[in-house]
């Protein structure tokens, strides 16, 4: 008998029964849902909306495509990396949240340009900067651990691109909610410091991606 | 993925599917034939990224022992075919650079695995040896030790010890290379007594 049907008869009797996983896009409705009531309660309780408002005035549209373009990179980023962690998930899940991303990056730098011309770049807040990027990244220390548990869920085969995207996911719920709780309207080093913070996430999930997710 | 003559849904119409679903219910009869009739399909991947006979063995190991570990990701009524490959090329590509970073930074000696020249002397029930083989390998990585104490120690083979640790064949072979060459450099340092 060789090794491999050795192996072969080890497994059968070890086979338990297993329950199976439900559909991705069911795991990954069910994860946002979770992430969204807690980003939700935070707002609700602690967020500053009429600030965000007033920030935004005579804005309304770009703010409501910016919120959209984050909100979206966000969702898109955590349901491809449950269809990601499924083996035979297509790999075209990888560049699923990027148009969005790009949107929103462009949307972010066009509300930088528009503060610029209109009171000269609101200075005085390099300081406060920092708040931003403790703040992404304190809130994704808080969501991560929900979303991590219901992908190692899949043990994935390739664990580098699901906890990339994870990290996407969490960094882009965490500059969302960040909207509600900025207390000056964003500059070009707010929107550097921002999209550093989601770097620093994304980067923080990809060097832990096989600690946290048991792969197979 | 087309291999030969019509997809694996086609030829088995079905069967693999019908035999996975079984198995994730814990049949153990309908499992150990899946598992019988994919190594061809597994091999047949796994030939095109490996170059050698021995490598292709050692994925196909790692390929059963992932799918057991990931039966519960296979969604029944779905084919198998494009699951079970995706795992295939997952596992030969890990082979291969696995592979390519052995060979590139470390030199493999077959008989530097041995822990002593007397057969006599891996017997865990001697105490003696046992204690200070113990004492030895208390400052290894988990990973590393797990490997020694399966593998060298209680002589498992790398199949048998992959099951039990839930590391795959090429970690534990990495694991294993690497912990010897600690216990020599240990046993240089500060001799047992």
């Amino acid at each position: 008998m060789t090794r491999t049907e050795t192996l072969i008869d080890q497994l059968a009797a070890d086979v338990r029964p297993v329950r199976p996983l439900r559909a991705p896009a069911l795991r990954a409705t069910l994860a946002l849902a979770a992430i969204g009531l807690i980003a939700g309660l935070a707002v609700a309780l602690l967020g500053d909306v009429d600030g965000l408002r007033q920030r935004y005035a005579g804005r309304e549209t770009l703010l409501a495509l910016e919120m959209v373009a984050m909100l979206a990179t966000a969702m898109l980023a955590v349901v491809a990396a449950f269809f990601v962690s499924i083996p035979g998930g297509s790999r075209r899940w990888l560049a699923v949240p990027i148009p969005s991303f790009a949107v929103w990056l462009m949307l972010s730098g066009l509300g930088c340009y528009y503060n610029l011309i209109g009171d000269g770049g609101g200075e005085g807040h390099a300081g406060e900067s920092a708040d931003c990027l403790l703040f992404i990244a304190a809130t994704s220390a808080v969501l991560a651990p929900l979303l991590i548990w219901r992908l190692a869920q899949a043990r994935p085969i390739d664990p580098l691109p699901v906890a990339l995207l994870g990290g996407l996911g969490v960094a882009a719920t965490s500059a969302f909610v960040l909207q509600f709780f900025h207390p000056f309207a964003v500059t070009f080093v707010d929107l550097a410091v921002h999209l550093a913070a989601i770097l620093i996430v994304v980067a923080a999930m990809g060097l832990i991606n096989r600690r946290i997710l048991a792969p197979a | 993925m087309r291999l030969g003559h019509g997809t694996a849904d086609e030829r088995t119409n079905g069967k693999w599917e019908r035999l996975l679903a079984a198995a994730q219910h814990g049949d153990a009869v309908a499992y150990r034939t899946f598992l019988k009739e994919i190594i061809p399909f597994v091999r047949t991947i796994a030939r095109r990224r490996c170059w050698s006979p021995d490598m292709v063995e050692d994925v196909v190991q790692d390929v059963l022992l992932t799918v057991h570990r990931v039966r519960h990701t296979y969604q029944p009524e779905r084919p198998v075919e494009p699951w079970l490959a995706a795992i295939v090329v997952r596992r030969s590509i890990d082979a291969t650079r696995k592979r390519g970073r052995i060979g590139g930074q470390e030199v493999y000696n077959e008989a530097a695995y041995e822990t002593f020249a007397d057969p006599d002397a891996k017997d865990p029930l001697d105490g003696d040896i046992s204690r200070t083989l113990a004492r030895m390998t208390k400052g290894l990585p988990r990973g590393q030790k797990e490997a020694i104490e399966l593998v060298k120690i209680k002589e498992m083979s790398l199949a048998e010890a992959s099951l039990a640790s839930g590391q795959s064949i090429p970690s534990l072979k990495v694991n294993i290379h690497r912990a010897m060459k600690k216990l020599r450099h240990n046993l240089v340092e500060d001799p047992p007594e």
